[in-house]
């Protein structure tokens, strides 16, 4: 005669709840087992479908938080009120979680220290995804920011993993935190040259320009008489969006098209006194003014050589 | 140049050339302006191509929906006054592919024969970038090139208790409606909150795009433009615009 067994019925281990024995069946396993796995393919659909109707309408660092958000939320409240299938109490499970967590706390200070770090960055804000960043040393894009670290993409295209307690506590360089931003370039021109008409053109440049912003206005100055030219300091702001692309096509532009007026960027120049016998003087004299109608421009480091 | 075209076609007006024609079983768009040379390839054969004004904030390239319309000179206006005043802004010309049995329209280029420009509106660390324009400011609609310039009929409203001064008017695309005949036209109205902020907003014309407070005789129907903006699928944007950092 085969006994009549049933496996599901099978006691696996008895535990006590709320003062009563409770004895965890492989049905309520099981059961545990398949509610958990049903949840995370339920939270990952709503994900899922969250995602792809919000992509447009959402920024995509929003979109990233609340989905994770969702995501864990999810989770953990099934998994919490799926306890008891499994002979756990959950109120028990808080305060035993409580107790281990200081004393996991304790024991790993670095991870507990990037959690914090992490829930902070992510309560504050000073980076979102996307945004362009110098984090102690490093720069990129944030492609991602998760629990316990950050992700940068670095202009060269390399993924760096930054702990999240070094991110929240160095000094964090938000490139793109602003809506606008200003680059500057320092043009030299000769002392012969006319400053007004090089400003003057400089300035008609940066009006042509679509993303030169017209407020907050750009100023271009003669900053300084230096060594070998007159220097003339150009300062442009732009939407951070076009920064970059600007900067690097402007000054070229303002370069030819001084050149085209004809004002030239001067090399360094010096001009060297000789001391010389009496009766070479005038020959020499009368070689350095032909020099000197050559190079037409007021030099300024002067030197007497004996 | 504005309106429904029948494939093929090729016009020509103020130095800018479009043309759409019939490859095998294709459509080839060129269109050129000045050194610029755009040439796509539309697959299918019942096409037809609609060129009309858009909303001016897709050139050299679209970083921001706001127009931010500078006064010429600036504006006194008193305590709970209304008053409407013309002005004007750029215009782009929007170039839409449409399919000729369901009209739906999908945009193929967009150009601008105007000087384009930027500037930000409110402070560099909290502040918006706008699209750059600088207008007169007319007391009746002015006579412009259709293609590179539009006229705004804008209502001025002072709701607050004391004099305000207005040198520029921000506005979100979103919203934006374009109107076109023979000019093209937009109608919009700003309300002056105190001496700092005011809403604004665009208004639709009547269904049939008459032109309102023009004499009888000058009446004519105005078509509405499509905008690049309002092919989007919007979900909760804002129709309003806020100018909180003064006016």
């Amino acid at each position: 005669m085969i006994p009549d067994i049933n496996f599901f019925d099978f006691v696996l281990y008895h535990t006590s709840m709320n003062g009563e024995v409770y004895n965890v069946t492989l049905a309520a396993l099981l059961k545990f087992v398949f509610i958990l796995a049903l949840s995370v393919v339920a939270a990952r659909v709503l994900t899922v479908y969250l995602r792809r109707s919000l992509q447009d309408r959402v920024s995509k660092d929003v979109l990233e938080a609340v989905i994770k958000l969702l995501y864990y939320g999810t989770l953990g409240v099934v998994f919490i009120s799926i306890l008891p299938l499994i002979g756990l109490d959950p109120s028990g499970l808080l305060l035993a979680g409580g107790v281990a967590g200081i004393v996991i706390g304790f024991a790993s200070q670095n991870i507990v220290g990037n959690l914090v770090s992490g829930f902070f960055l992510m309560i504050e804000r000073p980076i979102k995804i996307g945004d362009q960043v110098d984090v102690n040393g490093i720069s990129g894009y944030v492609s991602d920011i998760r629990v316990i670290s950050t992700l940068v993409r670095t202009y060269d295209g390399l993924l760096v993993r930054i702990p999240n307690e070094q991110v929240f506590t160095t000094n964090i360089t938000n490139l793109v935190g602003h809506p606008v931003r200003r680059f500057e370039y320092t043009v030299g021109i000769r002392y012969s040259d006319d400053a007004d008409a090089a400003i003057r053109i400089i300035k008609d440049l940066i009006d042509k320009e679509p993303f030169a912003l017209q407020n907050p206005a750009p100023s271009v100055f003669v900053n300084d008489l230096g060594d070998s030219s007159v220097n003339i300091s150009v300062r442009v702001w732009s939407p951070v969006s076009e920064w970059f692309g600007l900067k690097t096509r402007l000054l070229w532009v303002i370069k030819k098209t001084l050149e085209e007026n004809g004002i030239e960027v001067p090399f360094p120049q010096r001009v060297l006194h000789f001391e010389v016998e009496d009766k070479k003087r005038p020959q020499i004299i009368e070689d350095i003014k032909e020099a000197e109608e050559i190079e037409n421009v007021l030099n300024h480091e002067e030197r007497t050589l004996y | 140049m504005y309106g429904y075209h029948d494939l093929p076609v090729d016009v020509e007006e103020e130095g800018i050339s479009i043309s759409m024609e019939r490859v095998g079983e294709r459509w080839v768009y060129r269109r050129k302006f000045e050194d610029e040379e755009v040439e796509k390839i539309i697959l299918g054969t019942e096409k037809c191509l609609i060129i009309n004004p858009v909303e001016p904030l897709n050139t050299p390239k679209e970083i921001t929906p706001n127009l931010l319309i500078e006064f010429e000179k600036m504006l006194l206006l008193g305590a709970g006054e209304k008053q409407q005043i013309f002005l004007t802004f750029p215009v782009e010309i929007g170039i839409f592919i449409s399919e000729k049995t369901n009209k739906s329209l999908e945009i193929l280029d967009v150009l601008s024969l105007v000087k384009q420009k930027f500037t930000l509106y409110g402070e560099v660390s909290n502040g918006v970038v706008c699209k750059y324009w600088k207008s007169r400011v007319y007391t009746s609609p002015p006579s412009l090139n259709p293609l590179e310039e539009g006229v705004m009929e804008l209502t001025l409203r002072n709701t607050s208790s004391e004099w305000v001064k207005i040198s520029k008017a921000v506005f979100n695309a979103y919203g934006m409606k374009l109107y076109y005949d023979g000019d093209v036209f937009m109608k919009a109205r700003m309300d002056i909150l105190n001496k700092n902020s005011a809403e604004t907003s665009f208004e639709l014309l009547s269904p049939d795009g008459e032109r309102k407070g023009a004499l009888l005789k000058d009446r004519r129907a105005r078509k509405e433009a499509f905008g690049i903006y309002g092919l989007r699928k919007l979900g909760l944007v804002p129709l309003k615009f806020y100018m909180g950092w003064g006016l």
